[in-house]
């Protein structure tokens, strides 16, 4: 452990001080340069630096050389310094602000590395965030690493759609076709979503301290779908100052499935219910699960056109699966293409992570609110099971309610360890993923309710 | 301006339950018409390999020297009760 953390203490005073002299030029500008030639006839660059470079002492070029560095940028805060969006920077910002996000960047990497949370995507926002912090440098900003990133897939909502193609060409339906009535619990479970708007836009309007907008409540609250694409998806359209913290939250709670999910499903249910079993699958012919995307993406044509580009790129990726002519391609689309996004997401999503837009109120009230939406979301599908056990006779375990919430497969795999610990033998997993991809689409499907009402 | 949330839940929820349930449906009765038009065992043979094959030609060669001894039992009977 402290191993690890040393060497990311190193990796940040490298990066500290190459990302000073990276920009060693600048001080030329403030010291004394009587009338640039450069005004007079437009040289070639290479002379006009020479004429412009003035030369000095060793002395004032220490100065100037430190005047450069990280160290006078932490510790002298200066007017006039701007954020990436170019907006002015307060002194807070600018020093103890940098340093409490490499504080919180060390955190999540502790996290992803050392408690394995999702490390995937925590990892590359971690450091993105890391990165998005250097003071000087304006990696965040639209020249640097992350502005570039950012403005190429984010800005535009393109790399959440491609993350959800991959997964689309990871799913299978065969669980949900064999018993669709358990699609209706990831419905329910998609009562996080809303119930969390509700909840935001309560705390804004009756509280002094929050002031969050519609929108801005709407793309909190989509943190209760637990799914990270849509999340930030959503945020990007509708909040994009706030999609830092709604990312990093909504990655943290998926990565905290195992540990709060489970009270939840334990208060809500008696043990008889976590004992029930449930009728083995039906075999699902191949003909079915080709269809099966299309008749999803065949009524979003008509019901919901809003939410065509996420269910469209899932909808995609399924058939290319199931089609089972272009393994090629859908095996790119679940491995190669599907990495090489991660990476992008998180580092752009990690630019949102700069000190000015992280270290804010706003931020604590998302992470709250996310973990109420989440939790919501969960007691929803549990109690939605009870209710469908009241009026049916093939009864549904109610413990595979809460794969509702879209945290694929990690909440389907919680589910079937809380089930096991009543029933060793109970096997619970294939009929909780059922729900499971269900709450993908119903997310989705709010998702699209959200931009359609918005847009 | 607080109930215009409360107004999103329902049209939220209401959508999504909708779509599921029609989703329900619709799966159920594509599953119901697959199964009954395209059952999986127009599918197996397509499937089946090499090795699992051959037994089949196995027991039709089989029903076939079955179909020719039955036959020549036949003309046997016939030859003895002198017809022929």
């Amino acid at each position: 452990m402290k191993k690890i953390l040393f060497s990311l203490l190193m990796m940040l005073t490298i990066s500290l001080s190459s990302m000073a002299t990276d920009t060693v030029i600048e001080p030329a500008e403030h010291v004394t340069s009587p009338a640039a030639p450069a005004t007079t006839e437009p040289l070639r660059k290479s002379t006009y630096r020479e004429e412009t470079y003035q030369p000095l002492d060793f002395k004032d070029m220490m100065i100037n050389f430190y005047h450069t560095t990280g160290i006078n940028a932490l510790l002298q805060p200066k007017e006039g310094v701007v954020t990436s969006q170019g907006k002015p920077m307060s002194a807070f910002h600018q020093s103890w602000g940098r340093v409490i996000m490499f504080g919180v960047t060390f955190l999540l990497f502790y996290l992803a590395i050392a408690k394995g949370f999702e490390p995937l995507l925590l990892l590359p926002i971690a450091f993105g965030g890391l990165l998005a912090n250097v003071p000087i440098a304006n990696i965040a900003g639209p020249h640097g690493l992350l502005g570039i990133i950012y403005n190429m897939g984010i800005a535009n909502e393109l790399f959440p759609l491609l993350i959800f193609m991959g997964v689309g060409a990871m799913t299978d339906f065969g669980p949900l076709l064999a018993n669709p009535r358990t699609a209706l619990l990831g419905g329910a479970a998609q009562f996080g979503i809303f119930g969390t708007l509700v909840g935001a836009y309560a705390l804004s309007q009756f509280t002094p301290w929050f002031d969050f907008t519609l929108q801005q409540s709407a793309a909190i609250s989509i943190i209760g779908g637990a799914d990270g694409p849509t999340s930030i998806f959503i945020a990007t359209s509708l909040a994009p100052e706030l999609l830092g913290a709604i990312a990093v939250a909504s990655y943290s709670y998926m990565a905290l499935v195992p540990i709060i999910q489970p009270p939840i499903m334990r208060a809500l249910t008696t043990p008889e219910e976590r004992k029930i079993r449930m009728r083995t699958l039906r075999h699902v012919s191949r003909l079915e699960k080709l269809l099966f995307p299309l008749l999803v993406f065949s009524m979003i044509i008509l019901l919901l056109p809003d939410a065509a580009p996420l269910v469209g790129a899932f909808a995609l990726g399924n058939y290319f699966k199931e089609s089972g002519v272009v393994d090629r391609l859908s095996d790119t689309m679940q491995n190669a293409l599907i990495n090489i996004v991660t990476i992008f997401l998180g580092l752009g999503v990690g630019s949102k992570l700069a000190s000015d837009q992280f270290l804010v109120i706003d931020t604590l009230a998302i992470l709250v609110l996310g973990l109420v939406a989440f939790s919501v979301g969960t007691a929803a599908g549990v109690i939605m099971a009870k209710i469908m056990n009241m009026f049916s006779d093939e009864k549904i375990n109610p413990l595979i309610g809460s794969a509702g919430v879209s945290a694929v497969p990690m909440a389907a795999r919680v589910s079937h360890k809380e089930g096991t610990k009543d029933d060793p033998t109970n096997m619970l997993l294939m009929h909780a993923m059922g729900p499971n991809v269900a709450g993908v689409i119903g997310s989705a499907i709010a998702a699209g309710v959200m931009i359609a009402l918005f847009k | 301006m607080f109930f215009e949330s409360i107004k999103i839940m329902l049209l939220g929820m209401g959508t999504v339950f909708l779509f599921l349930t029609t989703m329900v449906y619709m799966t159920k009765i594509m599953s119901k018409l697959i199964l009954r038009y395209f059952p999986e065992v127009s599918k197996a043979p397509a499937s089946v390999s090499q090795s699992t094959i051959a037994p089949v030609q196995k027991t039709n060669e089989n029903a076939k020297i079955a179909a020719i001894l039955a036959a020549l039992q036949h003309h046997h009977a016939l030859e003895q009760e002198g017809k022929i």
